[in-house]
C-alpha cells in the first residue's frame, strides 16, 4: 500500500489560525474532525475567543446566525461531508434572511484520504454548493501558502459585504 | 385536565407577547407565526422564522450567548413547537453545555404536526421537561394559564436556561398565509434590536 502524505498540512493548519484570528472571532463553532484537531486545539487554549461544539451542522448554522444577529463575530468550522447536513439550514434561514456568516469547511476524499467511503460525498461538494445557489472559495495545493490567511478574512468581509453565508473549502490533506 | 379546560395555541401566544413585550421573541414556523400575528400583531421584537424546522431554538441560542453580558437585553424568549425542536432534539444538550442564562425555551405541545394536518408526533412518548433537567437546563411544566404566567414572570427575574413546556390543544384560528420577504422581517428585528440596545423608541430606521 502506497504511504499516505500529509506533507504540508502543518504549514496549512497554521495558515488558517492565522487567518481565523485575525478575523478576531468572539465564538467559534466547531464539529470535529481528524483534520482539523490542531486549528480546533489551537482555539479551544487560545484566550478571548469561546469554542464549542456543535452536534449537527445544521445547529451550529442557526446559532451562528443567532450571534452574528447580536452583533458578535464568529465563524464555524466543520469538515465537508457535513455540507449536505446543512443545505436546508443554510437556504431556509441565512440566504433567505440576509445574515452574513463564514463557514470554514475541511475537505476530505481527495488524493491522500485514508477512508473508502467518504469521496462519496466529499467530492460533489463543489456541485452540492452550485446547486444550492452558495458562494464559495478554495484554499488548495494551487493556492500560494501565503495567501491563505488573508484569503479567511477576505471571505469574513465578502460575506459582511455582500450579506449572505460565504463557505471557504480549505485542504489540509497536501491535494 | 378536561379539553375544554385545556389552553389553546393562540390563549399561549398571546400570554407570552403580553409577558415578553420589550425583549427579542423567536417565534416558530408557518402555523405559530399566522396565529401569533393574528393574536398579538406584527411585532418588530418578534423574529418569525418561517420555514427553518428544527432552527429555531439553535437561533435563539446563539442570541442568548450573544447578549449573555449586555444589559439592554433582559431575556431571549423562543417560542418553539414539539415538532420542531425534536426535529432538532441535540439543541437541549448544547444549550446544557453553554447554559445561556437569559433563554426561556417555551415549547408549544400540542402532540400533532398541525399545520400539516395533525398527523401525531413523538411528543406523546417524550418527557420534554426532563429532557430539559438531564441536559442541565431548569425545566417546568406550565398546564394553566395562570401556571404559564407564574413560570414567565419567575423566568424574567431567574436565571436560565429555563424550558417551560405548556400543552395546548389544536384549535386553530383560520390566518391568512404570512408572505413577507423574510429580508424586510430580518431587517425589522435588527432595527428593533439596534433601538433597544440603545434605550430608543424603535424606528423604521434603526
Amino acid at each position: 500500500m502506497a504511504t499516505l502524505s500529509n506533507e504540508g498540512t502543518d504549514e496549512r493548519s497554521q495558515a488558517l489560525i492565522a487567518g481565523i484570528e485575525a478575523i478576531q472571532p468572539k465564538y467559534i463553532l466547531e464539529l470535529p474532525s481528524s483534520n482539523l484537531k490542531a486549528i480546533i486545539q489551537h482555539f479551544l487554549e487560545a484566550p478571548g475567543v469561546t469554542t464549542f461544539p456543535v452536534p449537527r451542522e445544521e445547529e451550529g448554522v442557526g446559532i451562528l446566525a443567532g450571534l452574528v444577529l447580536a452583533g458578535q463575530r464568529a465563524t464555524m468550522i466543520i469538515q465537508d461531508n457535513g455540507i449536505g447536513n446543512m443545505l436546508t439550514a443554510i437556504a431556509t434561514f441565512p440566504q433567505a434572511y440576509h445574515i452574513p456568516m463564514l463557514i470554514v469547511v475541511s475537505r476530505r476524499g481527495g488524493l491522500g484520504d485514508y477512508n473508502s467511503m467518504i469521496h462519496n460525498i466529499s467530492e460533489h461538494v463543489e456541485k452540492l454548493l452550485n446547486a444550492a445557489n452558495l458562494r464559495y472559495f478554495q484554499l488548495d495545493g494551487r493556492s500560494p501558502i501565503e495567501l491563505w490567511a488573508s484569503t479567511v478574512v477576505r471571505a469574513y468581509e465578502f460575506a459582511q459585504i455582500t450579506h449572505r453565508p460565504i463557505i471557504l473549502l480549505v485542504n489540509l490533506m497536501g491535494g | 385536565m378536561k379539553p375544554e379546560n385545556q389552553l389553546q395555541r393562540p390563549d399561549a401566544l398571546r400570554i407570552i407577547h403580553e409577558a415578553f413585550p420589550d425583549q427579542p421573541v423567536v417565534v416558530t414556523l408557518g402555523g405559530t407565526v399566522r396565529e401569533m400575528i393574528a393574536t398579538c400583531g406584527r411585532r418588530s421584537n418578534h423574529l418569525y422564522i418561517l420555514d427553518s424546522m428544527g432552527l429555531v431554538v439553535p437561533i435563539a441560542l446563539g442570541l442568548a450567548l450573544g447578549f449573555d453580558n449586555d444589559p439592554s437585553v433582559e431575556r431571549v424568549v423562543v417560542v418553539e413547537g414539539d415538532g420542531s425542536l425534536l426535529m432538532g432534539f441535540s439543541v437541549l444538550s448544547t444549550i446544557g453545555l453553554m447554559r445561556p442564562k437569559k433563554l426561556i425555551v417555551i415549547v408549544l405541545d400540542n402532540g400533532v404536526y398541525l399545520t400539516t394536518g395533525g398527523q401525531p408526533s413523538a411528543a406523546g412518548s417524550t418527557d420534554f421537561v426532563a429532557a430539559a433537567r438531564a441536559c442541565g437546563m431548569a425545566g417546568q411544566l406550565a398546564e394553566a394559564p395562570e401556571s404559564l404566567k407564574a413560570s414567565l414572570v419567575a423566568g424574567r427575574t431567574g436565571d436560565g436556561p429555563l424550558l417551560i413546556r405548556v400543552p395546548v390543544g389544536t384549535v386553530s384560528p383560520s390566518t391568512n398565509f404570512f408572505l413577507e420577504d423574510p429580508v424586510v422581517l430580518c431587517e425589522d428585528f435588527r432595527r428593533w434590536l439596534n433601538c433597544h440596545r440603545q434605550g430608543r423608541p424603535f424606528s423604521s430606521q434603526g
